[in-house]
């Protein structure tokens, strides 16, 4: 509507556009009445509302609705973010005018929810229908079409034909047909009304009927609050409470589309202001629906899925580690680019820094302090089918073990991460005859360690009743964890005795001492550290553990080295230099993170605890949480856990992986790159393509039918993890077979003009291409089998409350005859996380909902981590590939 | 006969000929590997050690003729696809059989009301009828209430799925911007991911209660057991949906804006009845996972046999094809397992024929729309 067509002696002028801005509040009216339908209908604010209660309810809708058009507003008035549309002005100003009207409507008059809820429909049917007639009249500038066309006229007359329906159904006493005489007069009534008249009048006045009446059948209360209809031919029936927000739903969609063709000024315009209205709608309820089932799962289950989570503060910050360095690497990236000059990009790079630096200060503060940090809440148990509230807390404790597991993984996730980011120092420095020959000695001295290793390993700690493993092993392992400290204290030692001119020129000239320290103290360390345990041996000195006391001065004197180099680069003027400096920093890195994680391991071998200036280093950790760590503990006092289905879940994702994966990837390639293109291939397509979407349960049939005969005929882990590696075959074959036909034929031909052979070129070439692709398919397909269930059910059976997890690790041993090797927990039934969850709907009121909950979050939880890391891997290997 | 393979194979490589070599090697694995799938099938205690010597001869091949064992060895993952593929489809048809044989029409009993049988799309005249449908103990096994059930549960479905499916995909191809599509198609894909047990878990203990409180009714029912089956299918349908509304050239909608059309316009009459037969792909395989849906059904509906009186009562309930496997089979009889076969037949063929037909549909548009018909 542009103001050169406007005149004065219309409603719509350069000053006035009352027209516009009045459409703009209807459809943002109809917007708040769709979601107080949404509201109305999951009871949240129940339709009899009234009085405080509804004021609360719309206030607090109110203050959501002011603060986030009050900030947009602002953002838009700053040109932080510039909103230019005027109809995207116009709904904003439209939602805080509506809300403020019902508020306050509410506030003055005694009213119910469904009252308002009936008014906000009445009032649409005024605004189109004032909006239709002004336009017929020419009082506005718009671009009618002779008809609102069929698609609306059908539209509406379906409407009509359920409303008459139903309105007929009531008039009349059952069994007469007269309801269908109602329906039809109605629907073919609307259906003429919307196409015989000009666009204007036929796109508002039927809708502005429909919505009209609805909304006069709550205001006066023909369809009430506390409206029942029970027909004799249903065996449930319908209620006020249903039908209202059911109305409400319907009456605003339809006004919200006839408002918005309106505004745009009807033709092929205002439908497509129509049905881009209607379609952003349906996208943001398929939205909100997806937000709605994860919060709703978290809310319900995570108190108990959290409950008696407490964690010593050292191990929070051990595990705070890599997060730090991930934040310094996000804060790092931008650096010298263009972006970094903006001062709210350069914000949002530093924040996650800030923030857990300011999470490491508050732990550590615990550490200082030696009063734990608790957050406390309540959750509810089932105890004899009755809730009990039981109150339990969060809580950072001042304790100051360090499990291995939380040592080892982070410490070794250092290491690689450094040690990817390590390039190479060869050929830097100068090579002395001393550290030549040291060079050489040390994989000489490995390899002796190793087969001393595996000497015991298969004779024992005494063989031939010779205590060879409390001689031999002990000499050995005190001269190789000694020769490593040596060597990792040996590049310092050569720093700092260097006759370089300046620390950074030492620093360079040792280089080669660098690798040899970290590369060979590592090697000879760990090879000595797994000799302990075969030898059976734990050499003390004094009360001190002599292999984990020198892993711990390894890292400190390579920690040294990091810092050392550091120093000598802030001197350094020299970039050939710099750039060394920053290799042997890295090295440093990496080996202090390495020889940390061999203090982990070496406890991890002989399980005794290693103490250290109070902190102490054992196989039992001070990360406590009963959910995930504990079974379930019968008569308990507190409810245990559900580790059983835990690990149950990984082994089974294991063995269908180990199925699955090597036979898809293999036809994928035999598919793709041998087989001829033809009947063949395609038949085979079509028949995974058919077995991706058989339903789960047929394998579940299938397994229970065909495997557990023949696997020890009972339900068993094995026969799950073939099932699952079934269902996962046909996912793994469709996408790598997609990935490797992604690989361009260029590459192909490429590597065949090199003369490389076809299995080479597979191998080099294709595969390492199709590989991101092949990867990211697994990780979805593993996180759709990880919740499957109906399988499961016939094959693993379904155990409430299991008390031990299967030992599958524990559970080998060689047997005399065939097969030789057997498992006994492979062929045992095992709880898993689908079916902990089926158990409690199975179990009924015996069954502890708060349980299932917290289930069926950490399943949720499980499976949405899986297709987050397939979905972001994908993306990100998207990307890479396109900006290459 | 696997003990001298090594042996054989050591010559073999010993003799320095590569070809002949090669495929003395390639025999062997393959003989070793029909093997170890025959003892597997009839001795399977000796499978285990048939599968290490397989696995043994596989690595002394690879060392020697990589290229030609790494062909067979992809040839072998193939074929065994294909064989497992072939192998459940011939085990659920053998397994069907017996109950088909012995009871024949009889699985579809329709049920008889006040002596005489109910109506059922004028069926009811050409098939058998009895008032006892379902009782193990008696011998009686109809289908009809769960096929029935199932046609209602997909039906609902489909009515969930298919307008917001639609508009999803709409929403997703032709409307949003390159950045809110790079949120949304996740979002879509990670509610695929939901587990079904979840949502059946959230219909158990929350959606059947609102059902009790709002509709009057003793909680289990078709309509919640739809709704839910339906926003599980959705994804389903507004992925495969997008692909076919994306899949149609960019050149036909530019043209179409180029004469002065609407977006709107161009969408309603381009985009759509070109990628009309994609969209309709879409909404067979969503209707095709809605059907196949077990746990979900299982958990909201009760496991029970009746039938749905009157027949488009969606206030009643009782079990689908699926959730009638799965409920029923841990304490099912030999015959009751037989029957349950008949239903998983049943399932695989209906939903492996929708998966056909929405695969042929999509082809024949990828085709057309490439221009080669």
């Amino acid at each position: 509507m542009s103001d050169a067509y406007a005149t004065t002696d219309r409603l719509v002028s350069a000053d006035s556009n009352s027209y516009d801005r009045g459409l703009d509040t209807a459809i943002a009216l109809s917007v708040v009445g769709f979601t107080l339908g949404l509201i109305t209908l999951v009871n949240l604010v129940p339709p009899g509302a009234s009085g405080s209660a509804l004021t609360t309810a719309l206030g607090t809708l109110l203050a959501v609705v002011v603060g986030a058009v009050g900030i947009t507003g602002l953002a838009s008035y700053t040109n932080v973010v510039p909103v230019t549309s005027q109809r995207v002005r116009g709904i904003g100003l439209g939602l805080v005018v509506s809300t403020l009207a019902l508020t306050a409507l509410a506030a003055v008059l005694p009213v119910t929810m469904a009252t308002l809820l009936g008014t906000v429909l009445l009032a649409e049917a005024l605004a189109i229908t004032a909006a239709g007639v002004s336009s017929r009249l020419e009082l506005v500038d718009t671009e009618p079409n002779m008809s609102a066309g069929l698609l609306s006229g059908g539209a509406l007359g379906a409407v009509g034909l359920a409303m008459g329906a139903a309105i007929g159904g009531a008039l009349t006493s059952a069994g007469s047909l007269l309801w269908l005489i109602g329906a039809v007069v109605a629907g073919v009534g609307l259906f003429l009304l919307a196409i015989l008249p000009r666009e204007d009048l036929g796109s508002t006045l039927p809708t502005a009927i429909v919505v009209g009446a609805l909304g006069l059948t709550i205001v006066t209360g023909t369809i009430g609050v506390g409206w029942q209809w029970n027909p004799q031919t249903l065996s449930g029936g319908f209620t006020g409470g249903a039908v209202i927000p059911v109305f409400l739903l319907v009456g605003t969609l339809l006004s919200a589309w006839s408002a918005a063709k309106c505004r745009a000024g009807f033709g092929a315009r205002g439908r497509e202001y129509g049905a881009f209205l209607v379609i952003n709608l349906n996208a943001f309820l398929m939205v909100a629906v997806m937000a709605t089932i994860v919060v709703f799962v978290t809310v319900k289950g995570v108190g108990y899925a959290f409950h008696g989570l407490s964690v010593g503060a050292l191990t929070a910050l051990v595990l705070l580690t890599p997060a730090l360095l991930a934040a310094v690497q996000f804060a790092r990236t931008p650096a010298g680019t263009n972006d970094w000059n903006s001062g709210a990009r350069q914000l949002f790079r530093v924040l996650p820094l800030a923030a857990v630096g300011a999470l490491a200060a508050t732990v550590a503060s615990v550490l200082v302090t030696g009063s734990p940090l608790r957050y406390s809440y309540a959750y509810t148990v089932q105890v004899n089918r009755q809730g009990q509230a039981l109150d339990t807390a969060f809580a950072v404790t001042p304790d100051t073990t360090i499990g291995t597991l939380l040592l080892i993984a982070p410490a070794l996730l250092l290491a690689v991460t450094f040690f990817r980011s390590f390039g190479s120092l060869r050929k830097v420095g100068t090579q002395s005859e001393r550290a030549g020959s040291i060079r050489q000695a040390v994989p000489t001295a490995v390899l002796a360690l190793v087969v001393l290793t595996g000497f015991f390993l298969v004779f024992g700690p005494a063989p031939f009743g010779l205590p060879l493993g409390s001689t031999l092993g002990f000499a050995a392992v005190v001269a190789g964890s000694v020769a490593a400290g040596g060597l990792a204290v040996y590049p310092l030692v050569g720093v700092l005795t260097s006759d370089g001119p300046t620390l950074a020129d030492s620093a360079q000239s040792e280089a080669p001492l660098f690798t040899l320290g970290v590369f060979g103290g590592l090697g000879l360390l760990l090879a000595a550290l797994l000799l302990q345990p075969v030898a059976g041996i734990n050499p003390l000195v004094g009360p001190v553990n002599l292999v984990p006391a020198i892993a711990l001065g390894a890292a400190v004197a390579s920690l040294a080295l990091a810092t050392l180099t550091t120093v000598a680069k802030r001197s350094s003027e020299e970039t050939i230099t710099r750039r060394l400096l920053t290799e042997e920093t890295r090295l440093g890195l990496v080996g202090t993170a390495g020889f940390t994680a061999l203090v982990g391991l070496h406890v991890a071998v002989t399980g005794t605890s290693f103490n250290v200036l109070g902190v102490s280093i054992a196989n039992e950790g001070s990360l406590s949480w009963p959910m995930v760590m504990q079974a379930y503990i019968p008569l308990g006092a507190e409810p245990g856990g559900i580790m059983p289905a835990i690990i149950g879940t990984v082994w089974l994702v294991i063995g269908a992986t180990l199925f699955a994966v090597p036979l898809g990837v293999g036809a994928a390639v035999f598919l793709t790159e041998y087989a001829e293109q033809g009947r063949f291939t395609a038949l085979v397509e079509i028949a995974t393509n058919a077995l991706w979407s058989t339903p789960s349960i047929v394998f579940g049939l299938f397994g229970a039918a065909f495997l557990i005969p023949r696997l020890g005929g009972d339900e068993s882990l094995l026969a799950g993890m073939l099932v699952l590696g079934f269902m996962l075959l046909p996912l793994v074959l469709i996408t790598s077979r997609e990935s490797i036909k992604a690989v361009p034929d260029e590459y192909r031909d490429a590597s065949a003009a090199l003369g490389v052979t076809q299995w080479e070129t597979i191998k080099s070439v294709v595969l390492p291409a199709a590989m991101p692709g092949v990867i990211t398919g697994v990780i979805l397909g593993v996180g759709r089998i990880a919740g499957e269930t109906a399988p499961l059910i016939l094959v693993l059976g379904s155990t409430l409350n299991a008390t031990a997890a299967v030992d599958v690790i524990g559970g080998f041993r060689f047997v005399s005859g065939p097969p030789f090797i057997a498992n006994d927990a492979l062929l045992t039934a095992s709880a898993s996380l689908p079916t902990q969850v089926w158990a409690v709907i199975a179990a009924g009121v015996s069954g502890s909902p708060q349980m299932g909950w917290a289930t069926a979050f950490i399943l949720l939880m499980v499976v949405l981590t899986f297709y987050a890391v397939g979905i972001t891997a994908r993306t990100y290997f998207r990307r890479k590939l396109n900006y290459e | 006969m696997t003990e001298d393979i090594p042996t054989t194979e050591g010559e073999a490589v010993s003799s320095g000929d590569r070809v002949d070599g090669s495929t003395l090697a390639v025999v062997t694995i393959a003989t070793t590997l029909v093997a170890t799938i025959l003892v597997f099938l009839f001795r399977p205690a000796l499978a285990l050690p048939m599968l290490l010597a397989f696995v043994f001869v596989t690595a002394v091949g690879w060392v020697t003729y990589q290229a030609e064992v790494a062909r067979l060895l992809t040839l072998v993952a193939t074929v065994l696809t294909v064989l497992t593929v072939a192998f459940i489809t011939f085990f659920l048809f053998a397994s069907a059989l017996p109950a088909f044989l012995e009871r024949g029409l009889g699985l579809l009993l329709i049920p008889e009301q006040g002596g005489n049988a109910r109506w059922f799309f004028w069926l009811e005249s050409v098939l058998p009828s009895d008032s006892t449908y379902w009782n193990p103990l008696s011998g009686a096994y109809s289908l009809i209430p769960m096929i029935w059930a199932t046609v209602v549960v997909t039906i609902i479905a489909g009515a969930v799925a298919g307008p917001l499916g639609l508009f999803g995909a709409l929403f997703i191809a032709e409307v949003a911007s390159d950045r809110l599509r790079e949120l949304i198609k996740p979002g879509v894909e990670i509610l695929a991911g939901i587990p079904s047990i979840v949502y059946g878990f959230i219909g158990f203990q929350v959606l059947n209660g609102f059902i009790q409180t709002n509709f009057l009714d003793d909680g289990a029912s078709f309509l919640i057991a739809g709704i839910v089956v339906g926003v599980m299918a959705l994804p389903t349908v507004v992925s495969v949906g997008e692909d076919a509304l994306s899949s149609v050239p960019q050149s036909m909608g530019d043209g179409s804006v180029a004469m002065g059309a609407t977006e709107w316009q161009t969408m309603k009459s381009i985009s759509i009845p070109a990628a009309f037969s994609g969209i309709s792909a879409a909404v067979i395989l969503g209707l095709g996972r809605a059907i196949g849906e077990t746990m979900a059904v299982a958990a909201i509906m009760a496991s029970g046999t009746q039938f749905a009186d009157p027949l488009f009562d969606i206030f009643d309930a009782n079990a689908t094809l699926t959730s009638l496997i799965a409920t029923q089979y841990g304490s099912a009889s030999e015959s009751t397992v037989d029957v349950l076969f008949v239903a998983g037949v049943m399932l695989f063929v209906i939903v492996a024929g929708m998966s056909i037909v929405s695969q042929y549909i999509e082809r024949r548009m990828q085709r057309k729309l490439k221009g080669q018909q």
